[in-house]
């Protein structure tokens, strides 16, 4: 598998990455501000994932995009065209923080928190839940059964099929049908295409 | 999910790895990819979004689905308030949906023992005529019942009626009763 550092050489990351920590404790608005709109939702979503917590996701981002910042400002990043492992390995070194109870993220939050950029983040969409419901209702009762309980609580397969007499590979395929039209279903565009 | 390569994940593949259903290192392959791969990323939102949608509007009581005992369990251990109706084989009871209730849930007996395909019809006393059909519902034959929660949402409008509710095994194009089952339905007082 290529290489996170080798895949994003050349990436937009990295140039910006470059012009931060080329210009020091003077500091780029532009690219950190560019750096935390590409990087800053990608944080978020590892958060989410791993955290489970919408406000633990956001304090991560927060915490893993201030400490990149000042790493590179600083030079102490001294390879900026690592910058994406640089983030991803401190997102995964503060959840094993955040699992231990360590606090050291909230002083560095309070330390270069309010000099992050903020504006035109990418944010997960909003969907509409009458639509949502209305699609529901249209699927098959197996599908329906399937994802309401896979989703209401973020349930594997095999848990979800041990509770239906169904096998977890069953329930994969239940789930990928039902998936398939529900987005079709929410999505106009997708049902377009 | 064996290997995450450079190119674009199947929804499928971030589904997994969302539900926690993957490996450790597929988890960290996953992980590494979605560092570099904003596209997917936004897939996976998508995929988060939905699920965000699913789970609020059961709660809201827009949709009904069957489930399961454990399900349920699951329901009243978060806190919602779950109003269970239980009914024996081809027995019948008196229901009603309180104005704090979360989730009503019925649960009917039912030998399903060899049924390999569970139709359910009802039909309302203030809908002379009307079927609804719910076709190939899933069943854990080992519980010998179905737990099925109708949409709050739609039941707490209903008027005073009954609703006969009958379980039919389907197999080879032939169908056999499983069950037959009245639901005498008045709205909570005062609503």
């Amino acid at each position: 598998m290529e290489t996170l550092d080798a895949s994003a050489a050349h990436g937009p990351e990295v140039d910006m990455a470059r012009r931060i920590a080329a210009s020091g404790a003077a500091g780029a608005q532009d690219a950190e501000a560019g750096l935390y709109r590409l990087l800053a939702p990608r944080a978020r979503r590892y958060g989410l994932r791993h955290l489970r917590d919408p406000h633990a996701a956001a304090d991560l981002m927060q915490h893993v995009m201030a400490l990149t910042i000042e790493q590179l400002r600083s030079g102490r990043l001294r390879e900026p065209e690592r910058v994406l492992s640089f983030v991803l390995g401190a997102c995964r070194l503060t959840v094993m923080e955040q699992l231990r109870g360590e606090r050291r993220r909230d002083a560095l939050l309070q330390r270069y928190g309010d000099d992050l950029p903020l504006a035109d983040l990418h944010v997960a969409p909003r969907l509409d839940h009458q639509r949502v419901a209305d699609c529901l209702e249209r699927l098959p009762e197996r599908e329906r059964s399937v994802l309401v309980m896979t989703f209401y609580d973020d349930q594997p397969s095999d848990a979800v099929g041990g509770q239906l007499g169904l096998s977890a590979g069953n329930v994969r395929v239940i789930r990928h049908r039902g998936l398939d039209r529900l987005r079709r279903c929410v999505d106009p565009q997708r049902r377009a295409s | 999910m064996s290997a995450v390569s450079s190119a674009h994940l199947a929804i499928d593949a971030l589904l997994e790895y969302w539900l926690r259903e993957t490996d450790a290192s597929t988890t960290d392959a996953v992980d590494e990819h979605l560092m570099r791969c904003e596209a997917c990323g936004r897939v996976l939102d998508g995929l988060v979004a939905l699920g965000d949608g699913v789970r609020a509007v059961f709660r809201a009581g827009a949709v009904a689905a069957v489930t399961s005992q454990a399900f349920i369990r699951r329901l009243s251990d978060a806190g919602l308030r779950v109003r269970e109706h239980r009914l024996a084989h081809n027995g019948s009871v008196d229901c009603t949906v309180a104005p704090d209730d979360d989730v009503l849930v019925a649960r009917i007996e039912a030998p399903l023992a060899g049924v390999e395909r569970l139709d359910a019809v009802a039909q309302l006393s203030n809908e002379p005529g009307v079927e609804h059909r719910l076709e190939d519902v899933p069943f854990d034959a080992g519980t010998g019942e179905l737990v099925y929660i109708p949409a709050l949402a739609g039941v707490r409008d209903l008027p005073a009626h009954d609703m006969q509710l009958t379980l039919l095994a389907v197999q080879g194009g032939e169908t056999r009763e499983v069950g037959r089952y009245l639901f005498h339905h008045r709205p909570w007082p005062g609503h």
